[in-house]
């Protein structure tokens, strides 16, 4: 009953809700906020290692739906990224829903393309991914500013959507040579032999 | 673009497209619940991270270890960037050190040499510290000197360095001194050089804040703050502290006392001020001793001109 091509999918599946729970738990340890270095005045480099050290990480999580969704969609379906997102957002705190609503139109929107995308090199998906983060942010900040929410500074939320824009080439590399997870080649077929 | 059109996919691609969108409406109206009714959704979020993150704790151990050994190596490494630095600083203190001592010396012969004669009135009592009574909310300490000693509400403390609060509450051989740091504290200063006046107000913090200041520009961290003497709460011109910008960009004043160790405390006996209680009044001679000769008994309506009359003369 259990065919290769099924199994590696549940696998991807289990696989993609453990990395949210690890990053979940990472995110949530008690380091608290790195103390502030003593840095001289003439010393930058000191300083911008500070500086960076306050701001916040690249969204990891994002990025591999992004990736994974390009590549085979069928291992992401969308009911799962709206679970694991939401349950994101219920413990990092956030408002619960308006994020998650975000990453599945996002995810839908780069499933419906998947045809189009497998024949896009690396530098055009690149750019195709950086313009719906940084759309995702600008939405997500207008949704805020609808119902009257307090935002946090625009710079800090602009760092971390260019830190995960930088992350992502490396998230899809660490995909590809570790999990093998390619675009379907021409004329690949899936386990019931349709064309993926 | 492959996709021939008898796909079985072709059938369900529509009906998928519904549920995405029921989905994400689903996921926008618990965002409006959320904003809403928010204590109710709060309350569930609270179940789930109670359900949630408790499980997580066993992980912890390891993560806990590691950043041990992480902060024992960097501790090493800023050990002796902090050496290093100390040392520089104590170049320059000696430097300092020296530049005081001169100017000490100027100092006096200066004071010779005006013969200025400092005010004898302020005397001290010294009393200890018997009780800290700090918390978060109020920050006070108990001396050994009260009413008995001549001990009056008000009057200003001072440990050996500089100020440290004010006389509130005296009893028969203890009084309470209310600190700089603690909330109700507001006490006049001036910030010198550029002489501007302010409000140092307590925040319960290590760094009180100086409030209504004129110009900021005028001031700059490292300035000297003393007290002003406004309003006849305090002798003007004790030590107060020097002006540091607080992580808030806000100015605020690393006080001269050492708060950490505050063992003995001079209270410094001021006296009442003599204060100006009559508006300005016209510096005019009092008619009664106008010169001349006395208006007539008889005739007393026509004494302002007789008057009038004179000062022409």
């Amino acid at each position: 009953m259990i065919d290769p091509a099924n199994r590696d999918i549940w696998l991807h599946r289990v696989l993609f809700v453990a990395l949210a729970l690890l990053f979940l738990f990472l995110r949530l340890l008690p380091m608290g906020l790195p103390e502030t270095a003593s840095c001289a005045p003439q010393d930058g480099w000191c300083r911008a290692m500070d500086w960076l050290a306050h701001m916040p990480g690249p969204d990891l999580l994002l990025c591999i739906i992004f990736a994974w969704t390009m590549r085979r969609p069928d291992y992401l379906p969308s009911l799962l990224i709206a679970g694991v997102v939401l349950l994101e957002d219920i413990v990092l705190l956030r408002p619960p829903g308006l994020w998650t609503a975000l990453v599945v139109i996002a995810s839908e929107f780069i499933r419906s393309r998947v045809a189009l995308t497998r024949e896009l090199n690396f530098g055009v998906e690149w750019l195709l991914v950086s313009a719906m983060m940084v759309a995702m942010l600008i939405l997500y900040r207008i949704g805020f500013g609808l119902v009257l929410l307090p935002q946090p500074p625009f710079g800090f939320a602009l760092v971390q959507v260019i830190w995960s824009i930088l992350c992502y080439p490396l998230v899809v590399f660490l995909s590809r040579a570790v999990l093998h997870l390619y675009k379907p080649a021409m004329g690949e077929v899936d386990a019931y032999g349709r064309r993926l | 673009m492959a996709r021939n059109t008898t796909d079985p996919e072709e059938f369900h691609r529509p009906l998928r497209r519904v549920l995405v969108g029921l989905l994400v409406l689903a996921l926008i109206g618990a965002f409006a619940l959320w904003r809403i009714d928010s204590p109710r959704v709060e309350r569930f979020r609270a179940a789930l991270i109670d359900r949630f993150v408790p499980s997580m704790q066993w992980a912890m151990a390891p993560v806990t270890w590691a950043a041990d050994v992480m902060d024992n190596f960097q501790s090493y490494q800023r050990l002796l960037a902090q050496n290093q630095q100390l040392r520089e600083e104590l170049k320059q203190m000696k430097q300092w050190k020296e530049a005081a001592l001169q100017l000490e010396q100027k100092n006096a012969r200066l004071l010779d040499l005006n013969q200025v004669r400092l005010d004898p009135r302020l005397t001290h009592v010294t009393g200890v510290v018997m009780a800290d009574s700090g918390s978060p909310f109020r920050q006070s300490v108990l001396l050994n000197v009260g009413a008995r000693d001549g001990i009056v509400d008000g009057w200003a403390t001072m440990d050996g360095l500089g100020l440290v609060g004010r006389i509130s509450g005296v009893g028969e051989k203890t009084s309470r001194v209310i600190l700089l740091t603690d909330a109700n504290s507001r006490v006049p200063v001036v910030v010198q050089p550029s002489g501007q006046r302010s409000i140092l107000s307590g925040d319960n913090g290590d760094l009180p804040p100086l409030d209504f200041l004129e110009d900021l520009s005028e001031v700059r961290p490292g300035d000297q703050v003393f007290s002003s003497g406004d309003g006849g709460v305090f002798p003007a011109g004790l030590l107060v502290g020097s002006v540091v910008l607080g992580t808030d960009k806000r100015l605020r004043v690393a006080l001269a006392a050492d708060y950490q160790r505050l063992e003995f405390l001079r209270v410094l006996r001021s006296h009442a001020l003599e204060t100006i209680t009559d508006q300005g009044a016209l510096l005019a001679p009092d008619p009664a001793e106008v010169q001349g000769p006395p208006a007539p008994p008889n005739l007393r309506p026509g004494a302002t001109s007789s008057t009038a009359g004179a000062a022409n003369d």
